[in-house]
């Protein structure tokens, strides 16, 4: 159990550290591109203002607001500060919305399209291989190929594809946003049926693309794990092939399983090309906007989030794991 | 059994998160519909009636559905979330609400003195009762007030409005205060009367009294008791005035907020409005809403408009002609054939003065200008939404024939060119020394091969095109010109840096249409007072100096005689044309301006004979639109 105690203090230290270099790096990196978004602003306002001394008052007023004319450390002892205490500051891009403000209203239209598609693409993909490998035939011949070929579909491409053929081609699907454009949000069933059409298109863009990669690892371990000694040594046994079967897929899952909380580690990023291309809202549209207008605080704040849900996914995965496979435990309780 | 325990309890797991995940996202929805905000209404009297009207709205629609036929769709206006509706801040990002367009104020919420009308080169009074006069030098603006004007609490829009609406902008540094503060001195009022006094040169003259008049069409008036109540609760600190939500507005226009999120606003109208007295329109406008779906770009805009979920479209669409003539849509524009639109700007490539190259060398300014292609680009970038330079030869005026008007055609004739002029360009370079010596094909200038970039932001798909061509003409004259097209992040970064060397040709448009155009425009493209300014959004982007120039352009503002505005124009023409600091590719319609009118139609048309601008139904007299529209069933 000591073992056990001091693995996880030392996993947690390396946590620790691996969040300081990546806050660290949240903060400089977009500090780095040669834009300034100041000067954004400050055309968003004075565009065409023909006296230049009251621009210039416009620029030194944002620069001083955001921070921007202090040396770039103190600005950053400023952003860890500000951090601790859950405030990113303003957005540039979204002036004067604050970034808090604007992560509250998107994270839960991501979190909503992707959980439920990282969930559904990995279950469909691992039932598919599991069979795949185990049924064989027609499985194996049609319907992993055919998986296969959609997941290498690029994933622009898969969403460019749906829009066009179900929404603007057979008209059966809506071509753009979270709910219809004649609809106010409230508790009616039309408005609901109005989420859900309009839920489709992104959904299974993301579905149809994951199935293909979980397939694929799945059936190729699953019939390494058909092939291994203790399953031969087993059916010589005259143990139950249901019973056989059981113990592969659980040693099977093992990396299906990491593949499936990296997924979920990574889905604020991941749902960028589906959020756009519907004109979905989300995190993902939010985080692009964000880099295209070099909006540093917006940058910052969404790129941590992704950061931390890296981090405790990886961290909760050490700890399944143990549970899952008892060699991993026994592996911890020796370090 | 235990096996299935196991299936039951992941299959449980599995279900519930994406049910959870369902629920949440519908959730999410109601926890961003913000309904009426009550707490951020604060307890001041007139706040009531802002809460009442939107909070009954509601109520209206039950079944939270916007009826079609009860609704106006925009695209092209509101990019992204409304941030604020709060007419003295900034950065409001509220297009429908607050949006200074480039050619009249957006005054479906809030509402100016002056509507101004391009087509006419007029203002039209809104808040104001009649014309506005000038003393004899221009150093006292006066107007009077409407009786009529109303504030949606019910009291009247008087004189101490106006004179507050100036103060506080002045006092914060807002958009008005920013933009008017160093033209007006001071605003005074007594009743519904009304004086604007010119700011004052040392030599007792006004500084430009053309930005005075900018002000009578370019500022949202906003209530004074209202300006005291976000000056009270943000305790008078600047930033905190320019930063308040505002969600507690009182407003004089004819709609208001009925709703906002982060996929679109809609407004309905307020029935109260005042403008439905006789002194003013006689009616309410039409439709009772007005929605905008914030549409992640312009090919989403263009099908929802192609759908009949949009009804104006604020978008460039290429080949517009075809929504009608191919695909049979009930699609059209303010005149049935090309240009299609009223075009009130000219996108132009800016010469960079800052390389030795082209500060030294007018004829190589001037070649490459000769050696462009302009047809191609209007036919290709603009697909014709253009006239072209040989149906209005350039100059510094935009098409309307009103600016046509203020210059001499047969004066500078000699000087203007419609492009293509490959011959005339190669003699130019020749004859100015500028020639290819060591044979490579590109000529030297200095012993060093010429070579520029022809530069705009990545993406603005039509600029792009024009830069090709300019590229594309360089090859044909010996001058290497190459594209570059960074982000827009960066690109702005660039091009308004006064020491910039990094960009040699680069785009960028001028002013549209105001009463201080074409003035300001002209400014734009010769008026040396932008050189060396740090964050330069004002002007000049090129950094280009003629002292000759400078002089005449500093006359106009006080100049009241129109044949002597009009000979001075003409020799700035002159000069424009000759030095070539900058050229235009095409010209351009300030607001696009694209109904489709399959629920709704009697919108503006050329030949209508109402004079009402294409200004998409909201934008200065263009909002003249909305009380004419007709439903078609």
């Amino acid at each position: 159990m000591q073992g056990y105690r001091k693995y996880f203090t030392k996993k947690i230290v390396w946590f620790l550290i691996t969040f300081f270099v990546a806050v660290t790096l949240n903060f400089f990196l977009p500090r780095l591109m040669p834009a300034d978004p100041v000067s954004a602003i400050t055309g968003k306002l004075a565009a065409g203002n023909a006296d230049a001394k009251a621009v210039q008052k416009i620029y030194d007023r944002y620069a001083e607001e955001f921070g921007t004319n202090k040396p770039i450390l103190q600005q950053y002892l400023l952003f860890l500060k500000n951090m601790f205490k859950g405030d990113f500051g303003t957005s540039f891009s979204q002036y004067p919305r604050s970034v808090s403000d604007i992560i509250s209203s998107a994270i839960w239209w991501t979190v909503c399209l992707q959980l439920p598609a990282i969930i559904v693409g990995w279950l469909l993909g691992n039932i598919l291989g599991a069979l795949a490998a185990y049924i064989r035939k027609g499985w194996d011949k049609v319907l992993l190929p055919i998986t296969i070929f959609l997941s290498n579909v690029p994933a622009f491409g898969m969403a460019v594809t749906l829009l066009v053929v179900f929404a603007i081609k057979l008209k059966i699907a809506p071509v753009a946003g979270g709910y219809a454009f004649d609809q106010i949000p409230n508790f009616s069933w039309a408005f609901i049926k109005s989420v859900i059409s309009h839920y489709q298109l992104p959904f299974w863009s993301i579905v149809l693309v994951s199935i293909g990669g979980q397939a694929i690892g799945m059936r190729s371990m699953s019939i390494y794990e058909l092939n291994a000694d203790y399953v031969k040594y087993a059916r010589f046994l005259g143990v139950k092939d249901r019973k056989i079967v059981g113990y592969v897929f659980r040693n099977a899952m093992l990396p299906q399983i990491t593949g499936l909380a990296l997924s979920i580690g990574t889905m604020i990023g991941g749902a960028l090309v589906a959020e756009i291309i519907f004109s979905y809202p989300g995190l993902g549209s939010t985080m692009y906007a964000a880099i295209t207008a070099a909006d540093y605080p917006l940058i910052s704040a969404t790129t941590l989030i992704i950061t931390i849900m890296v981090l405790i996914v990886t961290f909760l995965l050490d700890l399944i794991y143990g549970f899952i496979d008892p060699r991993v435990k026994a592996a911890q309780f020796d370090n | 059994m235990k096996k299935n325990v196991v299936k039951k309890l992941v299959s449980i797991v599995a279900v519930g998160s994406m049910t959870a995940a369902l629920l949440a996202g519908c959730g999410s929805s109601e926890a961003v519909a913000p309904a009426p905000e009550p707490e951020a209404a604060p307890v001041e009297e007139e706040a009531a009636p802002v809460e009442e009207a939107v909070e009954e709205a509601p109520a209206e629609t039950a079944e939270g559905e916007l009826p079609r036929n009860e609704t106006l769709y925009f695209a092209g206006q509101q990019w992204g979330t409304v941030a604020s509706w709060n007419p003295i801040g900034t950065n409001q990002n509220n297009s429908m609400a607050i949006a200074g367009g480039s050619s009249g104020y957006r005054t479906l919420v809030f509402e100016t003195l002056y509507m101004y009308d391009p087509l006419s080169g007029s203002c039209k009074p809104l808040l104001a009762d009649g014309d506005y006069s000038w003393n004899d030098d221009q150093t006292e603006l006066s107007f009077k007030i409407k009786d009529a004007a109303k504030w949606s609490d019910g009291s009247a829009v008087t004189g101490d409005d106006v004179v507050a609406t100036f103060d506080i902008g002045v006092e914060i540094g807002n958009t008005c205060g920013s933009t008017f503060g160093a033209y007006i001195d001071k605003i005074e009022a007594d009743g519904n009367n009304v004086t604007i006094f010119s700011a004052l040169t040392d030599d007792g003259k006004p500084v430009n009294p053309l930005f005075v008049v900018d002000f009578l069409t370019g500022t949202p008036i906003a209530q004074k008791a209202w300006i005291e109540t976000v000056k009270d609760r943000n305790g008078g600190d600047a930033t905190s005035i320019l930063n308040d939500p505002g969600e507690d507005f009182v407003w004089s226009g004819p709609y208001t907020k009925y709703y906002a999120d982060d996929q679109k606003v809609v407004l309905i109208r307020d029935d109260n409005y005042w403008g439905q007295d006789a002194s003013m329109w006689g009616s309410l406008p039409v439709p009772k809403y007005i929605a905008h779906t914030i549409y992640a770009d312009n090919p989403a805009g263009q099908a929802a408009l192609q759908a009949g979920e949009v009804d104006v479209c604020q978008q460039f669409i290429s080949n517009v002609q075809d929504l009608w003539e191919k695909d049979g849509l009930p699609i059209s524009t303010y005149y049935e054939e090309a240009p299609y639109g009223v075009c009130l700007t000219m996108p132009t490539a800016w010469y960079n003065m800052n390389l030795p190259v082209l500060a030294d060398n007018a004829a190589l300014r001037k070649a490459i200008a000769l050696a462009v292609d302009y047809d191609s680009i209007i036919a290709n970038a603009m697909t014709n939404q253009s006239p072209t330079f040989s149906d209005v030869p350039r100059s510094l005026m935009n098409p309307t024939d009103g600016e046509q008007a203020l210059y001499d055609h047969d004066a500078v004739k000699d000087l203007q060119w419609a492009g293509n002029d490959i011959d005339g360009a190669i003699a130019l370079l020749d004859e100015a020394g500028l020639t290819d010596s060591d044979g490579d094909g590109y000529r030297e200038y200095k012993g060093e091969k010429i070579s520029l970039n022809a530069v705009c932001p990545n993406g603005w798909t039509d600029w792009q095109a024009a830069m090709e061509i300019v590229a594309a003409a360089g090859e044909k004259i010996g001058v290497e010109i190459t594209t570059l097209y960074p982000e827009w992040d960066i690109y702005q970064t660039v091009f308004v840096d006064p020491a910039q060397t990094e960009y040699a040709i680069f785009m960028w448009s001028p002013e549209a249409a105001s009463p201080s155009n074409p003035w300001h425009r002209v400014n734009q493209f010769l008026g040396s007072e932008y050189v060396g300014v740090e964050n330069n959004w004002s002007g000049n982007w090129g950094q280009y100096v003629n002292k000759d120039a400078d002089e005449i352009i500093k006359k106009i503002p006080l100049t009241t005689d129109a044949a002597e505005i009009k000979d001075m124009y003409t020799e700035l023409t002159k000069i424009y044309l000759t030095e070539v600091p900058s050229f235009s590719l095409m010209y351009r319609p300030s607001l696009f301006h694209a109904v489709n009118e399959s629920v709704w139609t009697n919108f503006p048309s050329a030949d209508d004979g109402r004079g009402i601008p294409p200004l998409d139904c909201t934008d200065g007299y263009g909002i003249a639109a909305l009380y004419g529209l007709e439903l078609v069933q």
